[in-house]
């Protein structure tokens, strides 16, 4: 290419014609380049994306069911870690929208406690007061996330500066049991307590 | 042609073929809106959500583990700093101002928040908006139109620019998976959606679920059968969707069908932001990119039937000439003719009011009803009229808008040759400029 445009430029003959044909070379050499690289990423890209939409759900359970049958007393082991997730990228469990729907239908309640007087039902919107845009992350259950216990300190700090007029709270999982056979009964356990 | 051969052609075909880059472009806009939306009302609540004294959950599943310390050992000052990132990078991104590098920062801002707290962004649809961000990212292609960048590079019909497809062909294929993987998930993998009922359970949900209280509910509460049936024609449509959106004689049914299901989602659930602004515009990315450039070719060839807007400038003026430039960019249905008046040697033809020392002074704006305005009041016509321009004009309108813009018209024009970077003035007369009488 190199060669061209320098032949071209000493000889002066045909100039133009040799240095539109070099710069041809040059900018279809980049092209190549630029398509390869192109092509590369959208293998790359095409592959990881099938492997994460298969991964949770259907190549990690054959996997383990191929290891486990393989290896039956090392379930636990080896034979017992599902495939890994590449990170940074992707849904943890693949493209799984509203795909389990149980009859049950479980959330937290948090009360509030003072000495003396009943509990009061916190209302869940003043404890997180977080408005998203165009719907109401409440009602998409947000609370339930508190009642991990490993949580529960967290939690029960971020309470005492939200609501300091109480002196203590009850973090609840309440739960209807059959929202057909029985939609006005619920079942309430004290998933843990600050004090 | 051998299977080879084929599997070429038909990879370039889907990937690396140039087509215009006008959809990305506009996609851009719906992106940067779901972001903004996701994102900034978390901002609001900074103590509830990110500063020390927030309730943090973090996502193990996602982040590597060096990760989430990292960013929780952060302190307030970092996380305010993350925030302004984020706010500017936003605002960088939406008007296409270094928009690769503006929508690198903002996806690096949105990783960081939902490192240091996953409890209120992080849900399905964020990660499926941060598969969107990253692809976005990867060129500069969503730069191309409808941005500062594309006025930047000043190279006319941005619309019509060619890139290689891949992004938006990717960026379809995600909402083609998404869909079917989901109605896949119902059927398979732990979903109930055949040997159950959940549409049924779900209008049976209390109060404080996931439904909105539309008004069929109760009713469809009622009808176990119906709502089966129900369950089973949205898995049916999530299956076909992705079919019916990449056959070109089924694509119009199917965008009219993929965006009104977004809607009634949107309208029965309480499902997150994505879904009502970054679905229906993944879909539209569907729409040939060649179909929308030759609507704007056709409304072009429409004005210029109907007549087009005269634009009288000094094309002895550097900084006029530039500015001309821009605004044929912004011009997007050529709506105007910009006409140097020193070419026009009888300008009273054109309107009774014109005169070389007036169109020296300022440009001059001659609509083709006969209305002429000049200067600052010529662009607050031209926002009304040149689509691209229109987000500026509320602002140019709000009162006393006029009173400073003409003040701000008059020090620019005055001026001009102090903003006027353009090497070639030294030889373009606009000098004239210093004469006082010169303007853009």
């Amino acid at each position: 290419m190199g060669w061209s445009i320098r032949t071209a430029y000493v000889t002066g003959q045909s100039s133009r014609c040799q240095l539109r044909r070099a710069v041809g070379i040059i900018i279809d050499s980049m092209n190549r380049r630029r398509r390869r690289l192109i092509s590369c990423f959208v293998a790359v890209w095409l592959a990881l994306f099938t492997y994460e939409t298969l991964r949770a759900s259907y190549l990690s359970p054959l996997v383990l069911r191929l290891r486990s049958a393989r290896a039956p007393s090392d379930v636990e082991g080896l034979a017992g870690r599902p495939l890994p997730k590449l990170p940074l990228l992707f849904p943890p469990a693949g493209w799984i929208m509203f795909f389990h729907i149980d009859k049950a239908y479980g959330f937290a309640e948090v009360y509030g406690l003072r000495r003396g007087v009943e509990p009061a039902l916190l209302d869940p919107h003043d404890i997180f007061a977080t408005k998203a845009v165009g719907y109401d992350n409440i009602h998409r259950n947000v609370l339930v996330g508190v009642l991990d216990r490993s949580d529960a300190p967290a939690f029960c700090r971020y309470l005492k500066r939200k609501f300091p007029a109480y002196d203590e709270f009850a973090v609840v999982y309440a739960q209807y049991p059959d929202v057909v056979e029985t939609p006005d009964r619920i079942l309430r356990q004290i998933a843990y307590r600050c004090q | 042609m051998g299977p080879g051969t084929v599997f070429s052609s038909w990879w370039h075909a889907a990937f690396l073929a140039r087509r215009p880059s006008i959809s990305l472009g506009l996609f851009r806009l719906a992106v940067a809106f779901t972001v903004g939306a996701h994102m900034i009302p978390s901002l609001f609540q900074m103590a509830d959500n990110y500063l020390a004294t927030a309730f943090k959950t973090k996502n193990l599943w996602f982040f590597p583990v060096p990760i989430l310390r990292l960013v929780d050992a952060s302190p307030d000052g970092v996380v305010w700093a993350f925030v302004w990132l984020f706010g500017l990078s936003l605002a960088a991104f939406t008007i296409g101002w270094y928009s690769q590098a503006s929508g690198i920062l903002m996806t690096l801002s949105c990783y960081y928040f939902y490192a240091l707290n996953n409890y209120h962004i992080g849900t399905l649809s964020f990660d499926i908006l941060l598969v969107t961000l990253f692809l976005m990212c990867v060129t500069n292609y969503p730069g191309d139109f409808l941005s500062v960048d594309s006025l930047r590079r000043g190279k006319s019909a941005p619309h019509k620019r060619l890139r290689p497809f891949f992004v938006q062909r990717l960026l379809q294929l995600q909402l083609a998976c998404t869909f079917w993987c989901t109605a896949l998930s119902k059927v398979t993998a732990g979903g109930n959606w055949l040997t159950d009922n959940p549409y049924y359970y779900l209008m049976r949900y209390p109060a404080i679920g996931v439904v909105r209280d539309f008004p069929l509910r109760a009713w469809l509460g009622q009808h176990p059968s119906l709502c089966y049936s129900l369950g089973l024609s949205l898995i049916l449509f999530e299956f076909a969707l992705p079919f019916l959106l990449f056959i070109p004689a089924t694509r119009p049914c199917a965008l009219v069908l993929g965006i009104a299901f977004q809607v009634m989602l949107w309208l029965t659930l309480h499902v997150p932001t994505i879904f009502l602004f970054l679905f229906p515009p993944l879909m539209l990315l569907f729409v040939a990119p060649e179909r929308l450039v030759a609507w704007i070719e056709r409304r072009q060839e429409a004005n210029a039937a109907r007549g087009r807007a005269l634009l009288l400038y000094d094309g002895q003026c550097g900084f006029c000439l530039e500015s001309v430039k821009r605004l044929r960019i912004v011009d997007l249905f050529g709506w105007l003719d910009p006409l140097d008046f020193h070419a026009q040697p009888d300008l009273a033809r054109l309107h009774p009011a014109l005169t070389p020392e007036r169109c020296r002074s300022e440009m001059m704006l001659l609509e083709p009803t006969g209305r002429l305005s000049g200067g600052f009041d010529a662009f607050a016509r031209l926002t009304r009229k040149l689509p691209l321009l229109m987000g500026l004009a509320p602002a140019v309108h709000l009162p006393g808008a006029a009173w400073i813009g003409r003040r701000v018209y008059r020090w620019v024009a005055r001026n001009r040759l102090l903003l006027h970077r353009n090497p070639a003035c030294a030889s373009n007369q606009c000098g004239l400029a210093e004469t006082g009488n010169g303007s853009p």
